[in-house]
């Protein structure tokens, strides 16, 4: 196969939607890194000042400046990775570097090779396997985006149809898009990504906005650490996805959408490839999509390793190209989004729940959760548990009984010392607090919040001070460094944690307080409200590890 | 009289501004309507000729009904919003806030001399009693002392990464010469590929350095005046270079002329100049320039001589060649470098003495 050129590679998507990004792998693939020829010809043709273009580069983890970069392997050095011998391993990979977690923690070590996801957690081990379906689900609990996802072939076209697959879609196609606003209006179908705001009013508010053409953008950035059920979806039922992203352009009258997908699935980008060319050949997608004259179209773009990106502003500055700092809300993506137009930005779970609330109704949907909390909820579950992985489970569930009964504890008759709740941005819940019920309300009641719904689980054997350093350290390199107080109080809390604080206990909490206030308070996206979470969950359940560690230090 | 009810002319609605209902025009940040009214919220990141940026957060206030503080300077106010500028609280994070910024630099006190804008992060320290020497640890930006160039100071050990050269940059100026790169603590502003000024798209019109809040960028050629006694003394003019008419500030010790800032109020130029308004005035007191007339003797050199003679000789040749050629042969051209007065002087000159409209500056480009 002949080399392109860069004038075949501009040519190639200099129309297409969102073109930076795929132009940038482009480059980066070909050439094994991006060079200075390589930006200085992207700026030239797609009009980005070339200092801007150079900064935003060197904002993403995975693209590599140096020539052979690209080739260098990267290993997963997150937190649950790191218990299993994650620095070893790095150690014997010549011209391996870390990378932050890439959602494999059900596999651990993930290593990523180009364009393969290796596992294992020695050299040898490692080898290139499909990731980990999620566990047989419970008899007794009913699934929603789960309950098809190990039937064989249900990634195709042909087997997501057998199991009945854009039948709700075609059923809602044939009505109006008011009708699927209530439907998903009464179904209580609220964000999976973490925030929590209802579906419904998010899709109502687009479809009332005024500017086209609206855009539907599916949060497929799933960097926070712990978090990897957004990849068993997307692997395992992608159509599901698709489905949920045509009936959200139906409802409010969006002509296209993206999935952002991060840079470190790129298995993930194949299996999503290959689903929209089989749903474009289907009809589903493309001119008549929607209906006689009403177009629908879908893109994947891969993002290039920047936690901040799943911070949907963000994530919308990086699909247009720019600089990807936050925004500043108001205005919300609703009414100014991807170019500055209406959208909607769901993450994969809510929209791969949409299908099943279309096939089985609303009340269905609202009746999976306990009590007064509607639908389910993934959680994906590592570190210190026997059986690690992701388990759909009814909103408002209780988290020991999935620990213990579902996932088998601690290995080695261990005990539990402490949980972390959304990924990392949660903090830590430890003592009684862990005897929680997995629903917002009741664990923000413990200080904490359930978020995406990662969780990593941490046994008697860990040091929580060397958890917690690596979790604010994680936080310090993703700061995005446009608020002072994330920019610098990430990094200031780091090197409180290293050890470098003041050596006097009373100071050293002094300062960790008022930083974590002020960062909780003022900083302007969740990366630098939430990261104080994991100092102030570790001095209020650790008081005595937190003396010894600063005594130790001075 | 200005009209702040709300109820005059001018104003779309009111909102409450610490306990007091104030006009509001749509579109207006809570930081305009509160400057409006002398609140004095502090900011380092905020620049009024630049759009809202949100990075420092010292100008937070509290809204009602908002769990958080909010940035003022990003949330425009809407109909009935009660807000309110000083509280414990603000003043608590905002004395935190500057504690952090003060920890990351070098130098919290430069010369004011740096740059129009370069005491803003000293003067907010002293207000909030931040010099408290807590949450010391690692310092952020790399100084580039390899860039020669002889106008900007690139002391990137004095950057709080507030964006505000790369947006006057590209928001006043349009070069996109500078831009952000990495993340978080490691942010540095940088030029394409890391290179030097004089290698980019960079004008040296130096509204980065008058921009730059701690002196992280500056004025190389103020500085270098830095130990001329005397007070420094403001003088408004307008830059003579060309015809745009930006206001300047001169500024100067006792006689001698020390650098030239941009007036921030100046109607031709909101604070913009360019590389010559900015830096090119040390001709002033350059060593070669004329200090006495001359005139060419016998021998072909130039001698030192009176003003009677030399005006003599000038008269002379003058009026020979418009003896000689017409009044249409003489052709003025008054320099840039000259004062205003001078320039008018010598239009009048070629005008009235001649009768000719043949004058002309080299500014009129």
């Amino acid at each position: 196969m002949n080399t392109p050129s860069d004038a075949e590679l501009l040519a190639k998507w200099r129309e297409e939607p969102a073109p930076l990004l795929p132009l940038l792998h482009e480059f980066h693939e070909r050439d094994g890194y991006l060079s200075e020829d390589a930006l200085r010809a992207i700026s030239d043709d797609l009009r980005i000042p070339i200092a801007d273009l150079f900064g935003t580069v060197t904002f993403y983890h995975h693209f590599s400046r140096k020539p052979g970069g690209l080739a260098h392997a990267r290993v997963c050095t997150g937190p649950v990775c790191a218990l299993l011998g994650a620095n070893e391993l790095l150690a014997g990979l010549p011209h391996a570097h870390a990378m932050p977690c890439p959602g494999r923690c059900d596999e651990p070590i993930p290593v990523l090779d180009r364009d393969r996801v290796l596992c294992g957690t020695t050299v040898a081990e490692l080898a290139s396997r499909p990731s980990p379906l999620p566990p047989a689900p419970h008899p007794d609990i009913e699934e929603c985006v789960f309950a098809h996802i190990r039937a064989p072939g249900r990634a195709t076209l042909e087997g997501y149809r057998a199991t009945g697959g854009y039948s709700g879609l075609e059923n809602a196609l044939r009505g109006r898009p008011g009708s699927l606003l209530d439907v998903i209006d009464a179904s209580g179908l609220a964000g999976r990504g973490g925030a929590g705001f209802p579906t419904g009013r998010k899709w109502r508010a687009v479809a009332e906005a005024a500017g086209e053409p609206k855009t539907i953008v599916c949060n497929a950035d799933e960097g926070e650490p712990g978090c990897f059920k957004d990849r068993a979806l997307m692997d395992y039922d992608p159509h599901a996805v698709i489905e949920g992203m045509i009936a959200a352009g139906f409802a409010t009258g969006a002509a296209r959408g993206f999935i952002y997908l991060r840079y470190e699935y790129p298995d993930t980008l194949r299996i999503l490839e290959t689903a929209l060319e089989e749903a474009r050949g289907a009809g589903l997608l493309g001119p008549e999509a929607l209906g006689p004259g009403r177009p629908f179209d879908l893109w994947v773009r891969r993002g290039a390793g920047a936690y901040i990106c799943g911070e949907e502003t963000s994530l919308l500055n990086s699909l247009e190209g720019k600089h990807p700092f936050p925004r500043n809300r108001p205005p919300f993506p609703v009414t100014h989004g991807y170019e500055d137009l209406p959208t909607v930005v769901n993450n994969v779970e809510t929209l791969a729940s949409v299908p099943h609330i279309l096939v089985h109704g609303a009340d269905w949907y609202r009746g999976l959760g306990i009590g007064d909390h509607a639908g389910t909820k993934v959680i994906s579950l590592s570190g210190d548990v026997m059986r690690p992985g992701n388990y759909e489970v009814p909103m408002g569930f209780p988290l020991m009984t999935l620990i213990d009964d579902w996932a088998g504890g601690a290995p080695d008759g261990r005990k539990i010392q402490a949980v972390t709740m959304a990924g990392l941005s949660g903090g830590f819940l430890a003592g009684e607090d862990i005897d929680v019920t997995l629903d917002e309300p009741d664990i923000r009641s413990k200080g904490s919040f359930l978020g995406a719904g990662g969780i990593m689980v941490f046994d008697d054997s860990r040091d929580m001070i060397e958890v917690a350093h690596s979790a604010m350290e994680f936080f310090a390199e993703e700061s995005c460094g446009k608020c002072f107080p994330c920019r610098i109080g990430t990094q200031r809390l780091t090197e409180r944690l290293h050890g470098d604080g003041p050596p006097d206990i009373a100071a050293w909490i002094d300062e960790v307080h008022d930083l974590g206030d002020t960062m909780m308070q003022t900083s302007a996206c969740g990366l630098g409200q939430a990261a104080p979470l994991i100092t102030e969950s570790l001095i209020r359940y650790f008081p005595d590890r937190v003396s010894s560690h600063v005594t130790e230090s001075a | 009289m200005s009209d702040n009810s709300g109820n005059g002319t001018g104003f779309d609605f009111e909102i409450t501004l610490d306990g007091e209902k104030v006009g509001v025009r749509r579109g207006e940040s809570l930081y305009e309507v509160s400057e409006r009214h002398r609140k004095e919220i502090p900011t380092l990141c905020y620049d009024p000729r630049l759009d809202a940026f949100g990075a420092c957060r010292l100008c937070i206030v509290e809204l009602d009904g908002a769990r958080n503080p909010v940035a003022s300077c990003t949330m425009r106010a809407e109909p009935g919003m009660r807000i309110t500028t000083r509280s414990a609280r603000l003043d608590m994070h905002r004395r935190v806030l500057m504690e952090m910024v003060a920890s990351e630099n070098r130098d919290t006190d430069v010369d004011a001399l740096s740059g129009y804008a370069s005491q803003e992060m000293a003067v907010l320290l002293d207000r909030y009693e931040a010099r408290t020497g807590r949450f010391a640890g690692a310092r952020s930006g790399r100084s580039r002392p390899d860039d020669d160039n002889p106008f900007i100071l690139r002391d990137y050990e004095n950057c709080i990464s507030c964006y505000r050269c790369v947006r006057v940059c590209a928001e006043q100026e349009g070069d996109y010469a500078i831009s952000v790169m990495n993340r978080g603590f490691e942010t540095q502003i940088t030029t394409e590929f890391e290179g030097l000024l004089g290698d980019s798209a960079c004008t040296f019109c130096g509204q980065c350095i008058q921009t730059c809040p701690t002196g992280a960028l500056a004025d190389i050629k103020a500085l270098a005046n830095a130990d001329v006694p005397g007070e420094t003394k403001k003088t408004r003019t307008v830059c003579p270079y060309c015809g745009v008419g930006c206001s300047v500030d001169l500024l100067s010790r006792d006689d001698k002329l020390i650098g030239v800032q941009p007036a921030m109020d100046g109607p031709a130029n909101e604070g913009a100049l360019c590389v010559k308004g900015q830096f090119a005035f040390d001709f002033v007191q350059h060593p070669d320039r004329l200090a006495y007339p001359m005139v060419r003797g016998e021998d072909g050199e130039l001698h030192e001589t009176d003003w009677d003679t030399a005006l003599d000789r000038a008269a002379a040749g003058f009026t020979a060649a418009v003896e000689n050629h017409g009044r249409h042969s003489v052709y003025g051209v008054a320099s840039g470098r000259a004062p205003h007065e001078a320039a008018y002087m010598m239009q009048r000159f070629i005008r009235g003495a001649f009768g000719t409209n043949q004058i002309d500056n080299c500014s009129r480009a």
